[in-house]
């Protein structure tokens, strides 16, 4: 696992209130929000996790479709960070 | 048989589909411009006016339904046809038809029953549109402004979706540009689209719209403590947010378009000043994210300091502070 997937998965369980138990059911590839997520986030999770991205990486998620694409998983995510070049 | 068309994808259906459309046929406008010359930008505050089974009031961030491609058609020039349908098989007949004759159709429909969707966005909501440029027996090509690529859709599925039933229920409908003049000259449009948006903003008079509708709004979230149960008031926060709320956006979307179409209008109309403006709209979506996340916390009982609700009120008088100003400049600029 790379060091910004990490970082991430902190930042999620820290901004969403998730237990130990239950970051262990997510995968870098499952998805974060809606009813196929192992962490049955909503869209108001979705909100926390898209301030807090902002905050620490200084990426700003503008609209609900690039909310969409970049939260299917904890790599798009990254993948996503990465190529906003908010990570040297 | 598939239309050649460039697939764009967007921060918002309406918005996105309409420039897709206009770009297809030749007239080179953003989303952000049609948003702007739209003058899609607005705030209403209905408290008399009820959604959802648990009666909440209606807030809306954006100009009502149908306004945004009346007001580019007009302010452009362009001209749609734009019907709907009480039969199923004659709005896929009609929509065939359009579609033999080379013209990308747009199509509203419910997103719960678009397969292709991922399951984070398959909600009820009646009025997304999408674009159908090309058909191949019974796929049909699909231009989503949702999705990076374009998709499939089986014509079960659109016809399903087409007819999708409830609140705002598209009833079929299809629209497309018949007349799009090739040349604009945008600075009359983008003009006319300011300035209607910040009258909008500050000068109807009715207290529950533009600035003093979030005004008002404010008013009611800061008495909710003592007219509620502590159960209830945070259910109210929780459903202000799902009315503003667009998966992470906290509503604030519509204001980071904004900020996009002034930065343009900066310079399509050569006013430098609306630059500022843009990034100063800008700065206010992010408050007004902030405000979404306060209240959605407040909701899931993960905001442990005392009172959210003063707070709440102070973001959204400090919004409508700043929109009024920035309005209040903008005016003076395009006069």
């Amino acid at each position: 696992m790379e060091d910004l997937e990490k970082e991430l998965r902190v930042l999620i369980q820290k901004s969403c209130d998730l237990d130990d138990a239950r970051m262990a059911t997510l995968t870098d590839d499952s998805p974060l929000v809606g009813p196929e997520s192992p962490l049955g986030l909503d869209s108001l999770d979705a909100l926390e996790i898209v301030t807090a991205v902002q905050r620490q990486y200084g990426v700003r998620i503008d609209n609900q479709n690039t909310s969409i694409r970049v939260l299917q998983s904890v790599r798009i995510l990254a993948d996503f960070i990465r190529s906003e070049g908010a990570r040297a | 048989m598939q239309i050649p068309f460039t697939h764009l994808q967007g921060a918002h259906c309406e918005t996105a589909t309409i420039a897709s459309l206009l770009r297809h046929q030749g007239l080179n406008v953003t989303e952000p411009q049609v948003f702007g010359i739209g003058s899609g930008l607005f705030f209403a505050y209905f408290p008399f006016i009820k959604v959802t089974d648990q009666k909440f009031p209606l807030v809306s961030f954006r100009g009502p339904p149908g306004s945004i491609i009346r007001k580019n058609a007009k302010r452009l020039g362009v001209r749609f046809h734009d019907v709907t349908y009480k039969d199923p098989q004659r709005a896929m007949d009609d929509l065939d038809r359009a579609l033999d004759q080379g013209i990308p159709v747009a199509v509203q429909t419910g997103v719960f029953w678009l397969p292709y969707l991922p399951g984070a966005f398959r909600f009820h909501f009646n009025a997304h549109n999408v674009i159908v440029f090309g058909r191949d027996g019974d796929e049909y090509h699909m231009s989503d402004p949702v999705l990076a690529e374009p998709v499939r859709c089986l014509r079960k599925d659109l016809l399903r979706a087409r007819f999708s039933r409830g609140e705002m229920a598209p009833k079929g409908r299809m629209y497309y540009p018949t007349l799009v003049p090739k040349d604009v000259d945008l600075r009359v449009p983008v003009m006319k689209g300011i300035k209607e948006t910040a009258f909008n903003m500050l000068k109807i008079p009715f207290p529950l719209l533009g600035v003093k509708g979030m005004r008002r709004l404010a008013l009611t979230v800061e008495r909710w403590p003592n007219k509620l149960t502590p159960e209830m008031a945070a259910m109210n926060a929780g459903h202000l947010v799902l009315l503003l709320e667009e998966i992470g956006t906290g509503g604030a979307g519509f204001r980071f378009m904004y900020g996009a179409f002034l930065a343009d209008a900066a310079r399509i109309l050569g006013i430098e000043g609306l630059a500022d403006a843009a990034r100063r709209m800008t700065e206010v979506g992010d408050r007004w994210r902030d405000f979404a996340l306060l209240a959605s916390r407040t909701c899931k009982g993960r905001d442990h300091a005392e009172d959210p609700y003063p707070r709440l009120a102070a973001i959204l008088r400090e919004c409508a502070d700043r929109e009024e100003a920035i309005f209040k400049d903008v005016r003076a600029q395009v006069r």
